[in-house]
């Protein structure tokens, strides 16, 4: 009870304090898969991290062919990656979410309301 | 900036969030944190009409969120009459009601082997909702469409980030006039954003990239849109490949209707060898039904029907039962497969494409059987 009171206030307090005019979908995650450590996870962090959530790079399954294939493309959409800083990211990508990669999403709240 | 704003926003959701998911019911599997994707855990796709908080969430991008006061649809394009309609415009015209399946194309991507990129969906991006709007037909008649108009132009008002191309896309206008819908309620109450509110796209049969979200504008042209997501992506093999191969866009032709698919949603994990065993799910396919649903034990060789649920309208998706009793004890495999009313029967294995689209091959589960 005492729990649902504290949830309650909080909510409310949340509520209240939220821009009153919201002009984008708020996002789902509470939480996100955490990028493993690594040579290059700052790199990937700056670059992959300002449009996509680390949970979309942590279930990925691809090879080093696919993965240049894919940074590329995200370079030709305007990702900030430099030249010199292409291999680095690949490596890390490709080194820590290859084929045998495993994945489990994070449980999360319902969305649709 | 708009990760900022997320940050600032997920700051007060931890304690929200604890809440609900002490429900185990109420609870999502979160692909993506933003922009927002998440698919409904299978065991929860158990009803006929799935619950609005339960259906799966897909978004390219952020979308922007219109000021209801002020969100208007635009029509324009090969018409008379150019429009400018507001949400109480659309609803003042007749109605218009369907239930059917609404599924991500990438549903079961993370299923394919060779692996492909993207979102790593297996079963839950997919749903069955009751929609509610105003017909494509009565919206393009009003403007005067011209016959010389074969595609129709959707836009919606996410927005990408940077130099990524926008998700502007069209489908054939025979297709949108014959039973197309633009929705602006979901399962009797106003289509909530994280769904495409104030208005989407309802396109029966196909797959939920023609469903355009959070709509802004409508525009019958002569010829179909153009862009990486008409003629890179969102394209299926013409005719199958070997799998593991990629295709030229040529080889492709934009994916229009979904495939033939059943799911087990309900299945006991032990069971007893001469006693009935419960297990049910749900089938549907790009044509307007499903004929049957039947089931296997034995790899295939052997298949018997399953009860089809009696609710149904054109391409909602059937719910199906089946009282299985085990002959003999130890680790049974339980597969289903569903025919629809064209013929088209589930396969084995779907036909592997590179960007793992409408994926429909057999879906089964592992029981215990103790004598």
């Amino acid at each position: 009870m005492k729990r649902a009171l504290v949830i309650a206030a909080l909510f409310i307090a949340f509520v209240a304090a939220a821009p009153k005019k919201k002009t984008t979908l708020p996002p789902l995650g509470t939480k996100f898969h955490a990028l493993p450590d690594g040579k290059g996870k700052q790199l990937v962090e700056a670059s992959c991290l300002p449009c996509h959530s680390p949970d979309i790079l942590v279930q990925q399954r691809l090879t080093e062919k696919q993965w240049t294939a894919n940074v590329e493309k995200m370079m030709r959409w305007g990702a900030a990656v430099r030249d010199d800083d292409k291999g680095a990211i690949i490596a890390y990508l490709a080194g820590h979410f290859g084929p045998e990669n495993k994945f489990t999403p994070i449980a999360t709240r319902p969305v649709g309301h | 900036m708009h990760r900022r704003s997320f940050l600032a926003l997920s700051a007060g959701l931890p304690f929200l969030a604890d809440a609900l998911l002490a429900v185990p019911s109420k609870r999502m599997l979160q692909m993506n944190g933003y922009a927002v994707n998440a698919e409904t855990p299978l065991e929860l796709l158990t009803d006929y009409i799935t619950p609005s908080e339960l259906l799966f969430v897909r978004s390219h991008w952020i979308p922007h969120m219109p000021d209801l006061k002020t969100w208007r649809l635009k029509v324009d394009g090969e018409v008379k009459t150019p429009l400018d309609l507001s949400l109480a415009d659309l609803k003042r015209m007749p109605a218009a009601e369907a239930t059917c399946v609404l599924q991500c194309a990438g549903n079961g991507r993370g299923l394919y082997a060779p692996t492909v990129p993207g979102v790593q969906w297996r079963y839950g991006a997919v749903g069955n909702a009751r929609w509610r709007g105003v017909r494509v037909r009565d919206v393009l008649e009003r403007a005067g469409v011209s016959a010389e108009a074969k595609h129709m132009h959707t836009f919606g008002s996410d927005d990408p980030p940077g130099k990524v191309p926008p998700f502007h896309r069209s489908l054939e206008i025979e297709k949108a006039m014959s039973d197309a819908i633009l929705a602006y309620d979901m399962n009797g109450a106003p289509l909530p954003a994280a769904h495409g509110g104030p208005l989407r796209l309802v396109v029966p049969g196909w797959a939920g990239d023609h469903w355009m979200k959070w709509l802004m504008r409508i525009s019958p042209q002569r010829e179909a849109q153009k862009g990486f997501y008409m003629e890179t992506a969102y394209r299926y093999p013409i005719a199958p490949g070997a799998p593991g191969v990629a295709m030229k866009p040529e080889e492709m032709r934009v994916l229009t209707e979904m495939t033939v698919k059943s799911n087990i949603t309900t299945a006991p994990a032990r069971a007893h060898v001469g006693k009935a065993a419960k297990l049910a799910g749900f089938a549907f396919s790009g044509a307007p039904d499903v004929e049957k649903v039947e089931l296997s034990d034995d790899d295939g060789a052997t298949w018997h029907d399953a009860a089809l649920d009696p609710r149904h309208s054109p391409y909602a998706w059937r719910r199906w039962s089946y009282s299985w009793t085990p002959s003999k004890a130890g680790r049974a495999r339980i597969v289903a497969r569903a025919t629809d009313v064209r013929g088209a029967v589930q396969p084995r294995e779907s036909v592997w494409n590179q960007s793992g689209y409408v994926y429909n091959g057999w879906h089964g589960v592992d029981v215990e059987v103790t004598a």
